[in-house]
């Protein structure tokens, strides 16, 4: 395990740079991120928005 | 103003984001679809006060963001997960040397306070600038940096106790948490 010493990590102030592609940590995020990205829209949004949308040209109309 | 037309087909490209974002949040999928909705709705109502040429999605993850923190304070609760997505875990077997599992990331990642896993979410895997992440979670840059540096931290502290994986910031202080929590 000693030998590992020496391997150097950046410190904090440079966050950014050790969640860069190299870091196994900023990696990790956005594997983890991408999981969570689902393309497809539920119906319930898109019911939803239509509902906004045709309220607001009801009311525009009126 | 935006387009009533152009501003619904921007609020639909993004809700893979916020349902992403709001999972992150609460850890949970249903509460991150209600908050999803509860966004679209203030967004609508308040889509006058969008500058067109601005970032939507940063602007839609404020909107999202309050809604969280509003919600938590309703429920007086902390962010925790009701649905035993944190327990359901636990079968953790992480892989080979060197590789780390995305589950033991995600129980990690789960364990942090909310703003800092917020701002490590938002720099890290989101893609906004620190400008951006600030202007989101209504604090100053610096905070945001210092968020996302004791967030990593964390991570590497957590993950490297964790076990198996080689990982972390260096193996003293790996050693030291082991033998601490041992």
């Amino acid at each position: 395990m000693s030998e590992k010493v020496s391997e150097k990590k950046p410190k904090g102030g440079q966050a950014a740079a050790a969640l860069g592609p190299n870091a196994e940590i900023g990696r990790k995020l956005k594997q983890y991120y991408e999981s969570l990205i689902v393309d497809e829209v539920p119906d319930r949004f898109a019911q939803l928005l239509s509902q906004l949308e045709s309220v607001e040209t009801k009311l525009e109309k009126d | 103003m935006a387009q009533p037309e152009s501003f619904k087909k921007d609020l639909l490209a993004a809700i893979p984001s916020l349902r992403a974002f709001g999972v992150s949040l609460t850890q949970n999928a249903d509460r991150a679809d209600d908050l999803v909705q509860e966004t679209l709705v203030k967004a609508w109502d308040k889509q006058d006060s969008f500058e067109p040429g601005t970032n939507l999605k940063a602007w839609l993850f404020t909107i999202l963001r309050n809604e969280f923190y509003s919600q938590m304070r309703k429920r007086g609760r902390e962010v925790q997960d009701s649905d035993g997505v944190m327990t359901q875990k636990m079968a953790v077997h992480p892989g080979q040397l060197g590789v780390l599992d995305l589950a033991d990331f995600k129980d990690a990642l789960a364990t942090l306070p909310p703003d800092q896993r917020e701002a490590i979410i938002l720099i890290g895997a989101s893609g906004f600038s620190y400008e951006e992440a600030a202007a989101i979670c209504e604090c100053a840059v610096g905070t945001i940096k210092s968020r996302v540096s004791r967030a990593r931290t964390r991570l590497q502290q957590i993950l490297a106790v964790s076990g198996e994986a080689d990982f972390g910031p260096d193996a003293i202080s790996a050693q030291v948490i082991a033998s601490n929590a041992a």
